[in-house]
């Protein structure tokens, strides 16, 4: 599997720019998708959909121009949307069962897969009630079941973890660790420990552009050797952050303990081992 | 004060800011234009026996202003009483119960956006009146007054207790939206055949028109013979010819103090039921709307689940099959509403089965199709209600498989509820009569997809089907859609054609949705 994103740009009216000529080859395996608010990776996700199409460029699955032919991509694509909902009369395997017909699916595996699928998502207790009483984070695991019912070649999941427990996250990481063999799995998320966990390459991005893309140790390597950490009174944190770039900072009795980026760290620094978190906000804030 | 007035305001800007807003103000505008007919035109809206009123200034205030009274207290009840629900829907009601506003400033900040939601179509109208005054002038001289008497004395009172009741059924009926169209449906019928005897009886004429509409068939009498005194007032959409009708002067009324003093005391009336109603509002305590009573939350109990493979699970066949789809939609076309909805319609199933096969046919079923207005109206817009636009855009063939299987599923529903009619028109072997039903169970489907995708929402077509059906009751044949009245083939084929542009601008604005 290849998907090929090349020259694509999303206008939104005249003055909103979502892409700016953005590039990208993905092969099989998991991406993890980073970014702050606004950076354009729920845009992307949604062109590679087909949801929507580019105001430029094209996308190509396995040399297939998707954005003239979408059936290609939707015959074989797994989606879980952030803002996604669910219809609240019907139960969890009604609706799965629905989301299969719409994707064209059926045949006697289909009840069995459902089953699996509800029951490696701690479903199938509450698969007979109606949708509109599951709580947040059932409601999610509802949706990433049904990204999966097709036997997707290509998964693209926008912000999965999101109202789910640590449990529950967990799960979804082993769930989906033994698809990247022969599979495209596109992963957002704004927790950096889930990607850093489960992502063979990560691409980082912002306002609609991609600043880096790489496996983590490419993407760390920018800022190794250059994270310390020092403690320092609390009366002068503010001037700190004013002359050091600051990733993280620690509050205990009195005095704070601060993670910072520097090629001349302060006396007293400690220097730390690069975290893919570290490299995602030296490179997303500077 | 100033916040208060702030979330007047804004909920106000909320609201017309929206894409079904600008649509009814686009019919409201054209229908506004058909207030008063063009001299040529072969229709009347207000008609005193074979008279109708000169084209002067008294006219067009009094006409436009008692037909806006008329037509925006049934329409403006639909498109205002929501406002509390959709505050629920959205869960902005969780942040507004946490706050400190009371009860009563709320409901009174809904009432008086409600007011200007309808204060704002008024004004289109009124601006029409003015305009088509200029239009049609035959001559008469300009006075501003007559214009803006009948609609401060008339339509704005009647606007503001409308508000008021959208909000009154809201608090009360909160959760039954069906309930409240019911009850508005027979509510609004009494007023409009309310009858004042005596001078006083036309202060409880909510709508105000009965005051205008004596004082015009009085003017008709006083020019007319005594034996041919034929001052029987119609009013909507009748067909005769305008230019050809007996003209009449009229000069306005000259309203009582009794009668304006009463137009005062309805909007006192309604800020007093506000207060009234205060101590009772949810609060946004409920339930969301969506869900039964009887359903218990979900918990997350003790179960292991079990650890699975994806790779090795069993997979699916593709099967193109709508079977399934149009399984599920009628399945949420089903289980929507109460279970008492269905005793009603199996109430209308029953009616449908024993009556006169006549009456069963030109109002039970009319009627009984109209009960299904809940299930129909969301039948696309569902999709964006619920958030799972994406999931059928991403789908494999959204528009042949999707769309299709929404519209056959509303025909069955539709047809299943008129199977006993159907069944007894077979035994009398009336094609005619079978076809012009399942034509009008299709475009009335036709028309809820339409509407539904053209505005994302389903409050257009509430409206639209609460207007057809109050005109069916009526018998008036040109909104006759399911052969209730008209029994040729000729109109079965209009219906047909009809039928066919809708689906097919259904399916072309629904493409270009997933295109774009």
């Amino acid at each position: 599997m290849k998907l090929e994103i090349k020259n694509v740009s999303k206008h939104y009216g005249r003055k909103k720019q979502a892409l700016q000529d953005f590039s990208l080859t993905i092969e099989n395996g998991i991406l993890g998708l980073l970014g702050p608010n606004g950076a354009g990776k729920s845009t992307l996700m949604k062109i590679i959909a087909t949801i929507h199409k580019p105001t430029n460029g094209i996308i190509l699955l396995n040399k297939n121009n998707i954005i003239k032919d979408a059936n290609y991509m939707r015959g074989q694509l797994g989606f879980l949307p952030q803002d996604f909902g669910v219809y609240p009369n019907l139960n969890a395997f009604e609706f799965l069962t629905y989301i299969a017909a719409i994707k064209g699916v059926g045949g006697n595996a289909l009840k069995t897969r459902i089953t699996e699928l509800l029951d490696g998502l701690n479903l199938l207790h509450a698969a007979n009630k109606p949708i509109g009483s599951y709580s947040g984070g059932m409601k999610q695991r509802v949706g990433i079941a049904q990204a999966l019912l097709n036997d997707p070649k290509i998964i693209i999941f926008d912000e999965p973890t999101v109202g789910l427990d640590p449990e529950e996250r967990v799960r979804f990481r082993n769930l989906i660790s033994d698809l990247a063999t022969s599979r495209i799995v596109i992963l957002s998320s704004h927790i950096v420990s889930d990607i850093d966990v489960i992502a063979d390459q990560v691409a980082i991005m912002k306002k609609g552009a991609l600043l880096a893309k790489g496996d983590l140790q490419y993407i760390i390597k920018e800022v190794t050797g250059k994270i310390f950490e020092v403690s320092i009174d609390s009366s002068r944190f503010s001037d700190f952050k004013h002359d050091q770039f600051v990733l993280s900072a620690t509050r205990s009795q009195g005095s704070i303990t601060v993670r910072y980026f520097s090629e001349n760290p302060v006396e007293g620094s400690i220097q730390k081992k690069a975290l893919l978190e570290d490299a995602y906000l030296h490179l997303t804030k500077s | 004060m100033k916040p208060f007035l702030n979330v007047i305001l804004l909920d106000y800007i909320i609201r017309i800011r929206s894409y079904s807003f600008l649509i009814i103000l686009y019919i409201t505008t054209a229908i506004s234009y058909t207030f008063v007919p063009e001299p040529n035109a072969n229709y009347s809206t207000i008609r005193i026996g074979e008279h109708v009123g000169y084209y002067n200034s008294a006219w067009f205030g009094y006409v436009t202003a008692i037909m806006t009274s008329i037509f925006l207290s049934l329409l403006g009840f639909y498109l205002v009483n929501n406002s509390i629900k959709k505050d629920l829907n959205t869960k902005v009601g969780q942040i507004i119960a946490s706050t400190k506003i009371k009860n009563f400033t709320y409901l009174l900040s809904k009432t008086l956006s409600n007011f200007l939601v309808l204060l704002t179509i008024v004004f289109i109208i009124f601006v029409m009146s003015l305009v088509l005054f200029f239009l049609y002038n035959d001559g008469f001289d300009f006075e501003l007054a007559q214009f803006i008497y009948p609609y401060i004395i008339i339509t704005i009172p009647s606007v503001f207790f409308i508000a008021v009741l959208g909000v009154v059924f809201e608090v009360l009926l909160g959760k039954y939206s069906i309930i409240q169209n019911i009850m508005f449906f027979f509510m609004f019928s009494f007023l409009l055949l309310y009858s004042p005897q005596k001078e006083i009886e036309y202060a409880y004429d909510l709508l105000g028109s009965k005051i205008v509409i004596h004082q015009m068939e009085e003017t008709v009498r006083s020019i007319l013979p005594v034996e041919k005194a034929d001052t029987d007032m119609t009013i909507g959409y009748v067909l005769a010819n305008t230019i050809q009708a007996k003209k009449f002067k009229f000069n306005g009324v000259e309203f009582s103090l009794v009668f304006m003093s009463s137009r005062l005391l309805w909007m006192i009336l309604g800020i007093l039921l506000i207060i009234i109603l205060s101590p009772i509002f949810h609060r946004f305590t409920v339930r969301e709307y969506s869900l039964p009573k009887k359903r218990t939350k979900s918990r997350h109990i003790e179960h292991t689940p079990k650890e699975i493979i994806l790779s090795t699970l069993p997979i699916p066949h593709t099967k193109l099959s709508m079977l399934p789809l149009i399984k599920t939609e009628i399945l949420l076309l089903i289980r929507k509403g109460s279970l008492w909805l269905w005793l009603i319609n199996g109430t209308g199933i029953v009616l449908l089965t024993t009556l006169n096969i006549k009456t069963a046919h030109q109002f039970i079923l009319p009627i009984l199709w109209f009960l299904q207005v809940h299930r129909l109206s969301d039948i696309t817009s569902k999709e964006i209600q619920n958030h799972t636009f994406y999931f059928i855009s991403s789908s494999f063939r959204p528009l042949q498989r999707v769309l299709t299987s929404q519209i056959i599923a509303g025909c069955c529903l539709m047809l299943f509820l008129a199977a006993p009619l159907l069944f007894r028109y077979a035994i009398e072997m009336s094609v005619l009569e079978i076809l012009s039903i399942a034509l009008g169970a299709f475009l009335i489907v036709s028309i809820a997809i339409f509407l539904g995708i053209i505005t994302k929402g389903k409050k257009l077509f509430e409206v639209f089907f609460f207007f057809v059906t109050y005109a069916n009751i009526n018998v008036i044949p040109v909104v006759d859609y399911f052969g209730g009245t008209i029994k040729n083939t000729s109109h079965t084929l209009i219906i047909m054609c009809m039928t066919i542009i809708i689906c097919s601008l259904s399916f072309l604005k629904r493409k270009l949705e997933i295109n774009r």
